[in-house]
């Protein structure tokens, strides 16, 4: 069933070690969980020898562990949980491992944009039904959220601060009426939550000021701030970690070099660390040089070698793709990427060589295309 | 379920020790090996007290121990020459830190100065503990046995050429993984953030309930493991074991002399430095000859500075709130009952302590079993964890609001309960602070925070919030006392931690003077912002009769102690660092002017002053470089003054401080004039020097000669010091100003130089400073550049000449817009009537000739042609003569031209002269 689908939820994908981990899960379990909050944990950050488990658990979301742990408990909590930080900082994918570990279930999501109404939160009519048969349960559509509130399961809330003010206002009273009323309806029009409901929202820090959360709202929620990894380790981890999967979702064979990957990790550092220093924004590049960001990176250098090159990654095209992602805004971002490519990759590589050399070259021709 | 609270530290320790024993043989031989460890440490014939340094554990154990033994005699791990500071321990508040200071160096690098050690000394610490024990129980005696704050520094790395500029700092019982990667292991199998965290999950809560046995065993197993996973930095081991053969020395001398019966005696180091396996180690050890080297000749001062949590936390790398964490924790054991620590009494109620003298030790029991005294105790939650979880989440939700949050009950609630489960999903019995501290975080922490602390922060307040020591007025150093002492009738108690404001009316409270006084030298020689001036100035010839100060010696109490290392009064000390500054190898004239200027000012000793200036003229005659020229100028200018408004005659070294500096001036001016790293500032205030001392230098017997004939060897080629040349010509009246403005018409017709002309007015700004009076010269410059310099060269230029102007004349820019404002007209209107004033003056040569186209000169001339024909021909004038008498075209020339087009003012000039014609 896996390979059928372009990108399996969670819960699929994992679904051979959760039914595992369901069977020798001794803890106790609250509401509705389909693990303790212990093995969830154990689910998102992979398991220790000291854990003394038959088999190894790997490590699905990489971070300081004490995020998931606040998590965990938040939702085991009748609070939901609200993940904020900067774009690409893995905050829809651990929304995901938690729901999927948490009530198997990691699709109930809504989608939040400017156009979200209360309808997607609470439900919606099927219209020819509707005339058919007249108002009623069977006619009525819940939205994911309804589903997951009568199910007793995690529901999820993307991109919470896009949405509108209204919007965010009926999510207040499921959250803390635990019903939605269906006043259309005589009679069987409210529905409760069951016991195991709570939701799981993330919030774009950088949208901050479009639609500000209200204050009775963020009572309802607790924050958990994730933000941009900057330990290389476990950033390569990352970056490994997705780049395998990806491969083998397009079925390429690729060796990824390890040198590769480091230039990689470097280059995003001394960009962060300039990002850091700047004073203006025009000093800065647009991009939030997330981890997601260096996957994206990686993975259209990938892509490119595979349909474009000669099926080996090189430095080159992956300095090209580098400057190619990151290039948003000309002449700023150019002019900035153009400054690192003298000041850093320059004398870096004469002194380091190696791959360092090709890197430089490739980053220069993209940068002299562009410009 | 029945598991020993040890099963995890274990588990811990022997992963941790399987992953970085490399072969796999050597696990084995690292685990045996701990177990030896362990038992020569405990089997040892003198009792060893394995310590950590802030572990309330430690401390816990160390008060109940105390308690059972009564030992006699404490050797403890700590500089031993640190002793006597210890009795003042008594009249601090802690945590304060011992220190050993060294400013007089001999026998170390010179760079290395000044040389200081510190060891921070908290309350709820095993050394405390022992402290409090020995010094007020009588007949007790404490020794230091660690090396001497100099054996320190001999055994630092002699190749380092420079030792770090901080203290360096001593723990008692550091005890932590040795290289990084130990301790990551460690801190991510152990699923905890930072090492404090570590160690109180996996050390301190196990210990709580365990006897001393199973506490030494558990401490002497981490020091051993830290120890056999060691990194490979022989030179930190060798050091290590150095100290330990050195203290093992001075136990065996002191138990030699004393007689003291070993069983009675406890000797309380580090856990590390118990799992020692050097061969001095043990009072039945084989060898035990080891040569302790004598200390250097260095000077070594000791006293009391104060510290703070926050300041230990950073000086040894801890988490934020960790010790101020561990202090709650002891205070809460202590509360708890059980245990009743010991506390240095204060002098004040000095009673002598009841003759509780060694009452009833109890002797220790021979060691039954080894590493499986891990004791099985299932772990306790009471009714007392819930109740203080209970108010720490009220009191956090209360600080939160107090602090903008808007935090309310419901957040109470979710604190406590988010706790409970936190520590649940990390497998401890009950919330540690910081599972309370991440509850916290996580349920009133939202996107922004409203004030100027964040949730965690605020927790560390609660929790203890940073505590910050005081050293009490009898343990200060004689300049720290002296000073309070003197600035007692400001009326503050200025060892308060606040910020004092102080007004000082002089006139109305001549008694004050003294104080003030003082204050301007503290402003001299403590760090900014311990007393600041906030109104009034103290300068030469400067003093203000009122004045307004900001005093924080509270906040700024170490700096005042280390002060009083250097003397015993503050003029005492600003004395010797004048001294020290003037005879400094790299101290200079501007250097030592100075200083004599800080000594008039603050010292108004005579003698002083005039060994400072003895030395300034000195190092002038024997300066190579004229870079401080403009210091120097400025410094003696000032200095002259003074004495020339107080004193009937300049003294002596003044004197010859301008005789030197004129013949040392003229002879580097050529050379300074063409050196291209001198600049025209420096070549300027040469020339400002040898020009405005110039009366009292001839009238000392120097010659002007001497300048004239500088002047006349000197060549530039760049235009600034071109133009300053010319300056300096002009001002030995070698070059008329007409000539000089003539040059400059020069220049700004010709459009190859035209570029270079800003450099040139640059130079004649900077003339000015030997040359003043040709300021109207230099606005006229100005003003002629602006007026014809191309816009294309005028406007690149325009930043460069402001920035150039602030940086290297802003003394000179006021004196040149005064002029200019002088010369232009103040208002608009009166611009557009305006006539530059050397526009207007006759043009020397185009307009001359007309001028003296009649009169008896002319006629005279006209009448005997020859001599002027020949010189005519010799400058190689055409033209020849003009028809005597002959009228001038009235209306040619520019001026003419003007004043046809504006009739009204001639017409007036003409009225009043009563002339009635008009051109
Ligand atoms: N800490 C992380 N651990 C694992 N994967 C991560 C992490 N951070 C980013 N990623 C990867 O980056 C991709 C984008 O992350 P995503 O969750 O969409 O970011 P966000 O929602 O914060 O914008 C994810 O698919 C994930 O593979
Ligand atoms: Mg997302």
């Amino acid at each position: 069933m896996t390979d059928e689908m372009l990108r399996a939820p969670a819960e699929v994908k994992y679904a051979e070690e959760l039914d595992w981990l369901e069977s020798i899960d001794d803890g106790p379990k609250p509401f509705s969980w389909r693990l303790s909050p212990r093995m969830v944990r154990l689910f998102v950050l992979g398991s220790e020898r000291s854990d003394g488990l038959d088999r190894e658990i790997p490590q699905k979301w990489f971070g300081d562990r004490s995020f998931v742990e606040r998590s965990i408990v938040t939702l085991a909590s009748d609070r939901g949980l609200l993940l904020i930080g900067d774009p690409g900082t893995g905050k829809s994918w651990l929304a995901e491992l938690l729901s999927a570990a948490i009530s198997r279930n990691s699709t109930l999501v809504v989608q939040g944009t400017a156009g979200t109404t209360e309808d997607h939160i609470k439900y919606s009519w099927n219209v020819s039904m509707v005339i058919a048969k007249g108002q009623s349960r069977d006619s009525m559509i819940p939205s994911p959220i309804m589903t997951a509130m009568e199910g007793g399961v995690i529901g999820r809330f993307e991109e919470l601060t896009r949405s509108t003010s209204d919007v965010q206002d009926a999510l207040i009273s499921i959250l803390s009426e635990k019903y939605v009323s269906i006043p259309e309806l005589d009679d069987d029009n409210i529905v409760f939550a069951q016991p195991g409901f709570s939701i799981i929202a993330t919030a774009n820090s950088r949208d901050r000021g479009v639609n500000d959360l209200s204050s009775a709202l963020k009572r309802r929620f607790n924050f958990v701030r994730i933000p941009v990894v900057t330990n290389k380790r476990s950033e390569a981890e990352i970056v490994r970690f997705r780049t395998v999967e990806l491969l083998r979702r397009h079925r390429i064979e690729l060796e990824l070099p390890p040198t590769l990957l480091d230039i990689l990790l470097q280059s995003f550092a001394d960009l962060r660390a300039a990002a850091a220093s700047a004073r203006s924004d025009d000093e800065k590049l647009e991009s939030a040089l997330s981890t997601a960001e260096q996957i994206g990176v990686l993975e259209d250098a990938i892509l490119h070698s595979n349909f474009f090159g000669d099926r080996t990654l090189r430095a080159e095209t992956l300095a090209g793709s580098l400057v190619g992602s990151l290039a948003r805004r000309q002449p700023e971002d150019l002019a900035i990427l153009n400054k690192y490519w003298h000041g850093v990759i320059e004398p870096r590589s004469k002194k380091d060589g190696g791959e360092w050399v090709d890197f430089l070259e490739g980053g220069r021709q993209a940068i002299a295309t562009l410009s | 379920m029945t598991q020993s609270p040890f099963a995890a530290l274990r588990e811990q320790l022997s992963d941790a020790a399987a992953a970085f024993a490399g072969t796999p043989g050597a696990l084995s031989g690292i685990l045996s090996g701990m177990v030896d460890d362990v038992d020569r440490a405990l089997g040892e014939q003198l009792e060893i007290f394995p310590v950590c340094h802030h572990s309330p554990g430690s401390a816990l154990a160390m008060a109940r121990r105390l308690r059972d033994k009564q030992p006699e005699v404490i050797y403890l791990e700590l500089c031993e020459d640190l002793r006597p500071v210890l009795d003042e321990l008594r009249n601090c508040r802690l945590p304060v830190s011992l220190q050993a200071f060294a400013t007089e160096l001999d026998g170390f690098p010179d760079a290395w100065g000044p040389l200081s050690v510190v060891a921070p000394i908290t309350e709820a610490s095993a050394e405390y503990q022992a402290i409090a024990y020995a010094l007020d129980t009588p007949g007790v005696e404490l020794v230091l046995v660690d090396r001497s704050a100099d054996h320190v520094f001999q055994w630092s790395p002699q190749e380092q050429p420079d030792q770090p500029a901080d203290a360096v700092g001593m723990e008692i019982g550091d005890l932590r993984p040795r290289f990084a990667e130990l301790e990551e292991h460690l801190l991510h199998h152990g699923k905890v953030r930072h090492w404090s965290e570590w160690w109180d999950q996996y050390v301190e809560q196990p210990l709580a309930g365990a006897d001393y046995d199973t506490y030494r065993q558990v401490m002497v197993l981490i020091g051993s493991l830290f120890r056999r996973l060691g990194p490979d930095d022989a030179g930190r081991l060798a050091r290590d074991e150095d100290r330990e053969r050195y203290m093992w020395t001075r136990m065996r001398e002191h138990l030699a002399t004393s007689g003291a019966d070993p069983e009675r005696c406890l000797y309380v180091c580090g856990a590390f430095h118990a799992a020692s396996r050097v061969e001095e180690f043990g009072l039945a050890a084989e060898r035990t000859e080891f040569a302790i080297t004598p200390r250097t000749a260095t000077t070594w001062l000791y006293g009391i500075v104060p510290a703070s949590h926050s300041a230990i936390e950073e000086q040894f790398g801890l988490a934020g709130g960790s010790v101020s964490i561990a202090a709650a924790t002891f205070a809460k054991a202590v509360s708890r009952g059980g245990v009743k620590p010991y506390q240095l009494k204060e002098h004040a109620s000095k009673r002598p302590a009841r003759a509780r003298k060694a009452a009833s030790p109890v002797r220790r029991e021979p060691l039954a079993d080894r590493l499986s005294g891990f004791l099985s105790r299932p772990p306790v939650l009471d009714e007392l964890d819930e109740a203080e979880l209970l108010g720490w989440s009220v009191d956090i939700v209360r600080l939160a609001r107090r602090n903008g949050y808007l935090a309310s009950t419901a957040d109470a609630i979710a604190v406590f309960e988010t706790s409970i489960l936190l520590a649940g999903m990390r497998n401890r019995a009950r919330p540690t602070p910081y599972d309370f501290q991440d509850a916290a975080v996580t349920c009133i922490e939202k996107d922004t925070v409203p004030g100027r602390r964040d949730v965690r922060r605020l927790c560390e307040i609660l929790l203890g919030g940073d505590r910050i020591g005081e050293v009490g007025y009898t343990a200060m150093p004689p300049l720290a006392q002296d000073v309070y002492d003197r600035l007692a009738p400001l009326g503050f108690d200025l060892k308060k931690r606040a910020v004092h404001r102080a007004l000082l009316d002089l006139n109305a409270d001549p008694a004050l003077a003294p104080c003030s006084h003082l204050l301007w030298i503290l402003h001299r020689l403590l760090p900014d912002g311990a007393v600041r001036p906030i109104m009034g100035s103290r300068r030469l010839g400067e003093r203000s009769v009122q004045e307004s100060w900001d005093l924080a010696l509270g906040h700024h109490q170490r700096a005042l102690i280390e002060l009083g290392y250097e003397g015993v009064t503050v003029e005492q000390v600003l004395e010797q660092r004048l001294r020290r500054r003037v005879w400094d190898p790299k101290a200079t004239a501007a250097v030592a002017l100075e200083a004599v200027e800080d000594a008039i000012v603050f010292l108004g000793s005579r003698r002083l002053t005039e060994e400072l200036g003895a030395r300034a003229v000195e190092l002038l005659a024997a300066e190579r470089t004229v870079d401080d020229a403009p210091d120097v100028l400025r410094g003696i200018r000032r200095l002259l003054a003074h004495y020339r408004a107080t004193e009937p005659a300049l003294p002596d070294w003044c004197e010859r401080f301008v005789t030197t500096g004129y013949a040392h001036y003229c002879t580097l001016l050529p050379s300074a004039f063409v050196a291209e790293d001198i600049g025209v500032r420096q070549v300027a205030a040469m020339l400002g020097f040898l020009s405005s001392m110039e009366g009292l230098a001839l009238s000392l017997g120097c010659d002007r000669a001497q300048l004239e004939l500088a002047v006349r060897q000197s060549h530039p080629e760049t235009p600034g010091k071109v133009a300053l040349l010319w300056g300096a010509q002009f001002r030995l009246g070698v070059l008329p100003l007409a000539e000089l403005r003539e040059r400059c018409d020069e220049l700004l017709a010709n459009p190859l130089v035209i570029p270079s002309f800003p450099q040139y007015i640059s130079g004649f700004v900077q003339a000015l400073e030997p040359a003043p009076a040709l300021t109207p010269f230099v606005v006229e410059v100005i003003s002629n550049a602006f007026a014809r310099l191309p816009d294309e060269v005028l406007l690149p230029w325009l930043p460069m000449l402001i920035t150039t102007l602030r940086q290297e004349a802003p003394e000179l820019v006021p004196v040149l817009v005064r002029e200019a404002g002088r010369t232009f007209p103040g208002t608009l209107a009166a611009v557009d009537a305006w006539v530059p004033p050397w526009t207007a003056r006759p043009a020397p040569r185009a307009e001359a000739r007309p001028v003296v186209a009649g009169g008896p000169v002319a006629e005279l001339l006209a009448a005997h042609p020859a001599a002027i024909d020949a010189v005519a021909a010799l400058l190689g004038c055409e033209g020849g003569w003009q028809p005597l008498g002959q009228a001038v075209p009235s209306g040619s020339g520019p001026a003419g031209a003007l004043l046809t087009r504006h009739p009204a003012t001639v017409t007036a000039v003409a009225e009043l002269l009563g002339g009635g014609a008009t051109s």
